[in-house]
């Protein structure tokens, strides 16, 4: 079987790609982790530890455009490596929204403020669990399994709005507390727009499998039907 | 709930650049490879010196200084008449066959000048095998065209001919297809299994380096591919030298390219060689961009 170097090279990306997703998992976790443990030094390791998951995408980015360059990939070898580059920002991306994380536990420090930590770990756990099961669809080509983990969003969403308005509770009723409960705000935000992004390398799964660039959709739109247009 | 966010909350503390005092925290350079070993790092096999080559008065090439890496594929690439092939053909003195041509400089295999006056240019030729661009298997059966090397050296033992022309049928990836039909002419195969018999032929005689003229230009398209995953097997034991027309199998089979140009003299001069990683991303001079885009000209 011909282009043993081109089919080597995109095993190797794979398994890359799937590493990467394994470390921005773990600093979601741990950045997390530390949250509630208010281990300030685990905090900062999971922030500087970034640079590692940066170095690693930059790494996968550049076998790829070599490969683009040497290999000429054409049809699903092209569509697989393109796809590679787009959901390899995804992970880095996702990668900073954990160490955000940690520059907020740190930033909080030692002052006495309200974390809803049990909602956050529960937050937390179920984008890493999205993460890792996309991650294994995009691996697999699993076009089904790619079509239903962007539902599992709605779960974080409602998560995320019930502290939103708990929040916003509390700053009404004591504004004492505004500075922090808008970090609390950025760390949930971040864990929301990780299950958020998991739905574009959802995307890209679908791409390979079939070539068809589309938008998975499952925002909540009632607003968009209030209108009157 | 994308659209129902505030603007505040999409700003990630990590990212504010205000607070940023590490602007580049992560850099990697387009064609770096961590896994190829960069060119000075690696035992040089054979390297031109100062080489010029002339036919006639006609300076063919002008002092190229080359090294070829032990164990490496490189790839000689350059428009018509830049002197890759009168290059290629340096290293095993075939040049010599050509009335009137003469070098100046050396052409080193292991440290050893192949021009010196002591050398037996057989004995080269037998160090440094090639294949050309048009199969050319003998017009004699499958296994003498394999044989046919090492009878030259003198080998008559059945046996010893019998696992050399096996040996070597089965590192050019063909000993499966032909070792039913070894009294066959090698005549009726196919072109890319004449190109592999060549390549075995080639093998038989246990060279150190292998030179490639344009070995695929006359195969169709998967014949190519097949040859392509073949040097790379090879270079496990072997150095491989390439000319090719083909710039994407440069970039597909080579460790190392060199771009050859031509001087205003019409010589053929080395602008560049690297990494074939580097030269096909991000290449140091402006003539191998020009080249390899294909603007040149």
């Amino acid at each position: 079987m011909p282009r043993q170097t081109l089919d080597r090279e995109i095993h190797h990306l794979q398994d890359e790609v799937l590493l990467l997703g394994s470390m921005v998992e773990q600093a979601m976790l741990n950045a997390i982790d530390a949250l509630k443990r208010r281990d300030f030094s685990a905090a900062r390791k999971v922030y500087r530890d970034d640079d590692v998951i940066n170095e690693k995408r930059y790494a996968i980015e550049n076998r790829v455009l070599i490969l683009f360059a040497t290999q000429q990939p054409i049809a699903h070898d092209l569509r697989f490596l393109a796809a590679i580059l787009e959901v390899i920002t995804e992970l880095e991306r996702m990668g900073d929204y954990a160490k955000g994380i940690a520059k907020i536990n740190i930033l909080i420090g030692e002052d006495d403020t309200v974390i809803p930590i049990h909602e956050i770990t529960r937050m937390g756990d179920l984008a890493v669990g999205m993460l890792h099961r996309a991650l294994s669809a995009f691996i697999n080509e699993d076009v089904n399994m790619a079509y239903r983990i962007p539902q599992e969003d709605d779960l974080v969403d409602e998560l995320f709005k019930q502290i939103l308005h708990k929040n916003v509770t509390n700053m009404i009723e004591n504004p004492g507390i505004i500075d922090h409960s808008n970090y609390v705000m950025w760390i949930v935000h971040n864990i929301e727009r990780m299950a958020d992004r998991v739905t574009n390398i959802c995307e890209r799964t679908i791409f390979i499998a079939t070539g068809e660039l589309l938008e998975i959709d499952v925002s909540d739109d009632e607003w968009l039907e209030e209108d009157e247009f | 709930m994308n659209l129902s966010k505030p603007d505040i909350l999409t700003l990630s503390p990590s990212s504010s650049p205000s607070k940023r005092n590490k602007p580049i925290q992560t850099s990697i350079s387009l064609g770096e490879k961590a896994a190829q070993l960069p060119l000075d790092a690696l035992p040089v096999k054979m390297a031109a010196v100062d080489l010029s080559v002339y036919y006639g008065k006609f300076r063919a090439l002008n002092k190229i200084s080359i090294n070829i890496p032990e164990n490496r594929i490189t790839a000689l690439i350059g428009p018509s008449g830049c002197g890759k092939s009168t290059l290629l053909r340096s290293f095993n003195r075939m040049n010599d066959l050509v009335k009137g041509s003469h070098i100046t400089g050396q052409v080193l295999l292991n440290g050893k000048n192949i021009y010196g006056l002591d050398v037996d240019v057989v004995d080269i030729r037998q160090r440094v095998g090639m294949v050309f661009q048009r199969p050319n298997p003998f017009p004699m059966n499958i296994y003498d065209n394999v044989a046919y090397g090492p009878r030259l050296y003198g080998i008559r033992n059945k046996n010893v001919l019998d696992e050399i022309v096996e040996q070597s049928l089965r590192q050019a990836a063909v000993w499966k297809d032909l070792k039913d039909k070894l009294e066959q002419s090698a005549l009726a195969l196919s072109g890319g299994q004449q190109q592999r018999l060549c390549i075995a032929r080639a093998l038989a005689v246990e060279p150190a380096v292998i030179l490639m003229d344009e070995p695929a230009s006359a195969l169709d398209p998967i014949a190519t591919l097949m040859i392509e995953d073949l040097m790379e097997e090879l270079k496990e034991n072997y150095t491989i030298v390439i000319v090719t027309h083909n710039m994407q199998q440069a970039a597909r089979v080579s460790d190392f390219t060199a771009f050859l140009m031509i001087d205003e003299d019409r010589s053929g001069t080395l602008v560049e060689m690297d990494a074939t990683d580097q030269i096909f991303t991000n290449p140091k001079c402006q003539q191998t961009e020009d080249y390899v885009t294909g603007r040149f000209g």
